[in-house]
């Protein structure tokens, strides 16, 4: 099985460490690798810490967290090698990095493959650093980057500031998903749920989260048509922010295909072979997760409603007699 | 008991010490100087021995290169060097300058034919083809002229590139690898190019897994200290990206410079690279302080702050990058610079500071103002290392706030041309590594090679400052340049004060350590342009005679 990389970038202060926090306190089951610059900045709850050698902590809940050292590739190519390897990778860019760049290592090992790239952005400052003579373009790069721009600190200024600058950033980068929250750590755990091909993405359980992202879902029977369901991804708005499915399509019938977007990243993939038995229906399935104030359900349906083809897969005909048959 | 005296007899000493600036014959016991002067002068001092083998040559303080790596005498054990510059290996043989592509595979054919073990690698670096008489790329078809089935894999002289043949594709699963920087040709397939390191490291793992991680051994050490000594330098600076915090690597340290034969002193820089927090930067340069000895010793933390310029990551002012107007990438921020630099030097730590590009200076000198706002000192002796875009204003301020620099001359020879078409244009170019107006403000700067970049030559580097003459004959901001005998000054005293030893090396004078540089000619009295070849005969350490072999 690949490995996805996640990375998450931003300039200094912005909360890329408390989303990692959030996300080793609660991985929700899944084992992550989480790639730093310094243990030092990332807290981990001491109870949790399993075990140290060198370079790397082990936590009693699978996860571990790496520094980088000198040489990311390093650790990235030995998280990949290990036999009992990470399920997710998230890479911590350090604050001047700009996280294309970094984003290129997750291409480094034919093992891992990009997931996506979260950029946070603190809302109280993000747009008086892009005219500071030094960083200027650092912030806007790492911007233009960003798959999803997580929006911090939005408790710390007002609404109307908030809200232009969520304008100015969708001015500045066209496109961008941006996902607004007071603590970064707050929506780690849906962006980066089924990025790995058995999961599918699911919202936290708590009311906060509730509040802030919708699940829509869609669900068929039939084989889909590909360049109907590619025209639908691609024009999917902007308050869709994480999706994932399992499809099957009318051009190639007899295997299923793996929808992974992230923000403005998407791919839609042959699934990799051994992950046939994960979900036994020979149906397909589209989970998207949105923001709750933006996202319009009527829109989503009338958008997948060109997809579906007439056909009926042979293995799922079969299951479906089955069903019929008890 | 003191012990014996010798006194060394020269056709003239050069002193750099405006007390007596010459001398005929200089007398040392137990490593330092006793007297300097006439035999007569010399001889009160009671009996001796007259050593007069230098009786006919030229002696200097010893040169000190004043920023150079360690990882120059990995590469010298781990790969063989085929880059397109001269340069003598550790044992002293000159391996010609390869500047195409064709006199790349013959050379390596050569090699290949030597190597008896079938499967093994042929690792090479030093590689530039920009320094080529013909720029081109170098194709996974180039080297499968070499081999077809010995995995081969050549680093360029930046160490951001690397260049492969098909064996080593293949091995390394590169048909797999769908990193940016893993060069394709129109078909798909790999041309055997790969740039940075996410593109290199499956190639590194599979091939040249030498090159990555501290190596524990004491061969290095000899290599960086053999190949400087035979250009004649005393003292080299090991530039702050080594481990010796890590007790087996300073382990592997004392061992090689504990060795009599240690042909020179090395002053290390503390690691503020790859160490990411200050306060840990401030902790293994306090705890390393006492554990050098007589060739080892442990001076300022190194940081860095943006990237290098040939490779167009070093941080512009504007306009930026020639006709892209792009910018290069920052090390660290300028905000933590802040406070990084004022940690270190409110705890009296001495800061040196990689700058490549004028924005990165300017990031620094400010960081270094606030943190002398907040707690005045005098004599720090932060510098910048490189600094090669410095401006006349740049250095009035580093003037004021004591800071100072050692410039790296040698790229106004090795790449100015480069610059002047391909990164800054004419202007820049001619503006890089303003020694001249440096120390007409008052400023103590030196100058170096930065090697494995380029060849570490204290002669060459101060040719470089004296002349700026680039490789295709173009003098570069001739207002800039220095005599011969502040070129000099550049590669002694002052690149002493910089690593705050100038009390004990950097000029002859009564009471220093007898450290000298064995000259056939007198580099103040040749043409200009004959100063790098001036011949190294040797070298004295201590009052210890070092031969240069040839």
């Amino acid at each position: 099985m690949n490995i996805p990389v996640t990375v998450i970038g931003g300039y200094l202060g912005a909360g890329k460490t408390t989303l990692l926090n959030r996300l080793l306190a609660d991985p929700q089951g899944v084992k992550f690798a989480v790639v730093v610059n310094d243990f030092g900045s990332v807290n981990i709850d001491a109870a949790l810490i399993a075990s140290r050698e060198g370079e790397t902590i082990s936590l009693t809940n699978g996860c571990v967290c790496c520094s980088i050292g000198d040489n990311l590739a390093l650790a990235l190519h030995d998280l990949a090698e290990r036999p009992d390897g990470p399920e997710h990778i998230v890479i911590e860019a350090s604050g001047v990095a700009d996280p294309a760049r970094i984003a290129d290592y997750a291409a480094s090992h034919p093992r891992l493959f990009l997931d996506g790239i979260v950029v946070v952005a603190d809302a109280e400052t993000v747009c008086k650093r892009v005219h500071d003579k030094y960083v200027g373009d650092l912030v806007r790069d790492q911007l233009a980057a960003a798959d999803v721009i997580v929006l911090s600190k939005t408790d710390l200024v007002d609404a109307d500031v908030c809200r232009q600058v969520r304008e100015w950033i969708a001015t500045e980068v066209p496109g961008a998903r941006i996902v607004a929250a007071p603590r970064a750590g707050q929506v780690a755990g849906f962006m980066l749920s089924g990025a790995t091909d058995s999961t599918m993405p699911r919202p936290r359980p708590d009311a906060e989260h509730a509040r802030q992202f919708t699940t829509w879902s869609f669900v068929r029977r039939q084989t889909l048509d590909g360049d109907a369901l590619r025209a639908a991804i691609a024009a999917l708005p902007a308050a869709v922010v994480r999706a994932k499915g399992i499809v099957r399509l009318a051009e190639a019938p007899d295997r299923r295909f793996v929808l992974q977007l992230v923000g403005r990243r998407w791919s839609l993939e042959p699934e990799l072979d051994g992950a046939q038995e994960a979900l036994a229906s020979g149906s397909s399935t589209i989970v998207c997760i949105g923001l709750t104030d933006q996202l319009d359900p009527e829109g989503l349906e009338a958008l997948f409603a060109p997809t579906p083809v007439g056909g009926v897969p042979p293995d799922a005909r079969a299951l479906l007699e089955g069903e019929a048959g008890a | 008991m003191p012990g014996p005296i010798t006194i060394f007899s020269a056709r003239k000493i050069i002193t750099m010490d405006p007390a007596v600036e010459e001398a005929t014959h200089i007398a040392v016991r137990d490593g330092i100087i006793l007297e300097l002067g006439t035999l007569d002068e010399c001889a009160v001092w009671g009996p001796y021995t007259l050593d007069d083998r230098f009786g006919d040559s030229i002696l200097v303080p010893g040169l000190i290169e004043s920023h150079a790596h360690l990882l120059d005498g990995l590469l010298w054990a781990k790969a063989e060097y085929v880059g397109p510059i001269d340069r003598r290996d550790p044992s002293g043989k000159l391996h010609k300058a390869l500047k195409s592509v064709p006199a790349l595979v013959e050379r390596l054919k050569e090699i290949e034919a030597s190597i008896s073990t079938p499967e093994a690698p042929l690792i090479g670096w030093g590689v530039d083809p920009s320094l080529n008489d013909l720029v081109g790329p170098i194709t996974r078809h180039d080297l499968d002229q070499v081999s077809k089935t010995r995995p081969i894999f050549l680093l360029h002289a930046s160490c951001h590139l690397a260049y492969v043949n098909s064996a080593t594709l293949d091995l390394a699963n590169y048909a797999a690898i769908k990193a940016p920087g893993v060069l394709r040709d129109a078909s798909g397939v790999p041309t055997g190019e790969l740039q940075e390191m996410a593109a290199m490291m499956a190639a590194i793992k599979a091939v040249a897994s030498d090159l990555v991680g501290a190596s524990t051994d004491t061969e290095p050490f000899f290599n960086f200290a053999k190949v400087a000594q035979a250009r004649g330098a005393t003292t080299i600076v090991d530039g702050g990206g080594s481990t010796y915090f890590e007790p087996a690597f300073l382990q592997a340290a004392l061992a090689a410079t504990g060795s009599p034969d240690f042909p020179v002193r090395i002053v290390a820089h503390n690691n503020g690279i790859t160490v990411p927090k200050v306060e840990d930067m401030i902790a293994a340069a306090t705890s390393l302080r006492d554990k050098g000895n007589d060739k080892l010793a442990f001076q300022g933390i190194k940081i860095l702050v943006d990237g290098s310029n040939q490779g167009f990551t070093g941080r512009l002012r504007a306009p930026g990058y020639l006709r892209t107007g792009a910018n290069g990438l920052w090390n660290r921020a300028p905000e933590e610079l802040v406070w990084i630099v004022s940690a270190m030097h409110v705890a009296g730590m001495q800061i040196v500071a990689h700058c490549n590009a004028d924005q990165a200076s300017e990031a620094f000198i400010e960081a270094v103002a606030a943190a002398q706002a907040e707690k005045p000192r005098a004599d720090h002796r932060h510098f910048i290392v490189h600094g090669q875009l410095l401006d006349e204003s740049q250095l009035r301020r580093m003037a004021a706030l004591g800071i100072s620099a050692t410039l790296f001359s040698n790229h106004m020879y090795y790449w100015g041309d480069f610059h002047r078409t391909h990164t800054f244009g004419a202007f820049r170019a001619a503006a890089m590594n303003p020694a001249a107006t440096a120390l007409r403000l008052g400023l103590v700067v030196a100058a170096h090679s930065d090697t494995p970049v380029s060849p570490v030559d204290p002669l060459l580097t101060m040719w470089a400052a004296v002349n700026r003459v680039t490789t295709t004959g173009r003098v570069q901001g001739p207002r800039e340049r220095v005599s011969a005998y502040e070129g000099l000054r550049m590669m002694t005293y002052n690149a002493a004060w910089l690593l705050h030893r100038d009390h004990e090396i950097g000029s002859l004078r009564v009471g220093k350590r007898a450290d000298f540089t064995v000259l056939g000619d007198d580099p103040l009295a040749v043409e200009p342009m004959a100063i790098k070849d001036v011949p190294v005969l040797a070298t004295i350490l201590g009052g210890r005679v070092f031969p240069v072999a040839g």
